[in-house]
């Protein structure tokens, strides 16, 4: 079976990037992540999301959460004007997400531009229970 | 209470502690002067804080003025150092930063759940989740969600002022944070962010080094540094906004 899925699109516009963050940290939240990689993602969502804002042609942001077991993989993309890479991966940004997240990637597909996070659930204690 | 030293017994430890740099004598200065430190942080009481976060915040503004305090001056120490706890203090305010926009009944769930976090983070040696936070402090997940999320969302306004304002007269010494200089060179690496950078704080500037070139964890740092966990995530979520609002103004690819 698929993994469990949450999408959400809201318009390009940075009071929105609050919402996305929410939600990202409320699904990390509930699958047990700890506080601090709630955090992790929650900063992280809004890196990326910040990014997308700078280059977007004004279509709204969509954000993917596929939720696996031992980890959650962020997408968020948008269309872009000129079809380039929104994040230098010599940029600070691109540093910070890093440090943030345990899986870091980008891609450009026609007018799509994406950025992918991957974070890792370190602590399993509850999720045996979880599954039953 | 009333405290039995005198002033020459201050200059006297002064003398000794500048000469030996022991740190007995420091421990001791510091012991002598917590009334003072008490003193200040009763001002604040009303704010809805502890008192004995307030005074462990004050006192980290007492050992700053400790370090810095220079005998030349011929001024008192309490003199000397009232205004550098003061400033503490109201940092220590200001950091939090929600005066109006969250609800009484939240900032004291989230200055519980605060002191929650510090306990398990000590007993379990990780972060903890959400729900053991709820189950620890008797709250739903739920609750603790909203509380962390109002913590977040108060006031970003802070560190747009102008640095220093409380310490501008000298920089911040903490005692084991010789990494300023590395950080600072780390940081200038990208360019376009070091007027920026150079900008924040020094605390600031230390946790920005320590999250993201050292990769420390949250509780690690606040350990480092002398402040919650939660303190630490405030800061960095800010000081990432800072700079991306700072990078939008400047009109450099960030």
């Amino acid at each position: 079976m698929d993994a469990p899925t949450v999408t959400l699109r809201v318009p390009p516009l940075a009071d929105h990037v609050t919402l996305l963050r929410t939600v990202v940290g409320g699904i990390a939240a509930r699958r047990d992540y700890t506080l601090e990689e709630v955090d992790d993602l929650r900063m992280a969502v809004e890196e990326a999301a910040v990014l997308l804002l700078r280059h977007t042609d004004g279509t709204p942001l969509e954000l993917r959460a596929v939720v696996e077991d031992d980890q959650l993989q962020v997408e968020l993309s948008t269309e872009v004007a000129t079809p380039q890479t929104v994040i230098d991966p010599s940029s600070f940004s691109w540093m910070i997400l890093q440090a943030l997240t345990d899986g870091l990637s980008t891609a450009v597909e026609g007018t799509t531009a994406s950025l992918t996070l991957v974070k890792h659930r370190q602590h399993t204690d509850h999720h045996a229970e979880g599954q039953g | 209470m009333k405290t039995s030293y005198t002033r020459e017994d201050t200059k006297d430890l002064f003398a000794q502690l500048r000469e030996t740099g022991d740190p007995e004598i420091r421990a001791t200065l510091a012991r002598l002067h917590l009334p003072l430190v008490e003193y200040l942080a009763k001002r604040f009481r009303d704010r809805g804080e502890p008192l004995d976060d307030l005074i462990q915040v004050g006192s980290v503004g007492l050992l700053k003025a400790i370090d810095r305090f220079d005998l030349q001056r011929g001024v008192e120490f309490s003199t000397y150092a009232t205004p550098t706890i003061v400033g503490e203090l109201k940092r220590y305010f200001r950091d939090k930063g929600w005066a109006i926009r969250v609800p009484r009944r939240l900032q004291e769930l989230s200055l519980r759940l605060n002191k929650v976090v510090a306990t398990l983070t000590q007993q379990l040696g990780r972060s903890p989740t959400v729900s053991e936070i709820a189950s620890h402090a008797g709250v739903s997940e739920e609750d603790v969600l909203e509380a962390l999320e109002s913590g977040q969302a108060y006031s970003t306004t802070s560190l747009d002022a102008p640095s220093g304002a409380d310490d501008s007269d000298s920089p911040m010494r903490m005692d084991r944070m010789g990494e300023d200089d590395i950080a600072l060179d780390n940081l200038e690496y990208f360019a376009s962010l070091a007027p920026l950078i150079a900008e924040l704080p020094e605390r600031e500037r230390t946790i920005l080094f320590l999250r993201f070139f050292r990769g420390m964890t949250q509780s690690r740092i606040a350990d480092h540094v002398g402040i919650s966990q939660m303190h630490v995530s405030r800061l960095l979520t800010r000081i990432l906004e800072f700079l991306r609002r700072g990078m939008d103004n400047g009109d450099a690819s960030f």
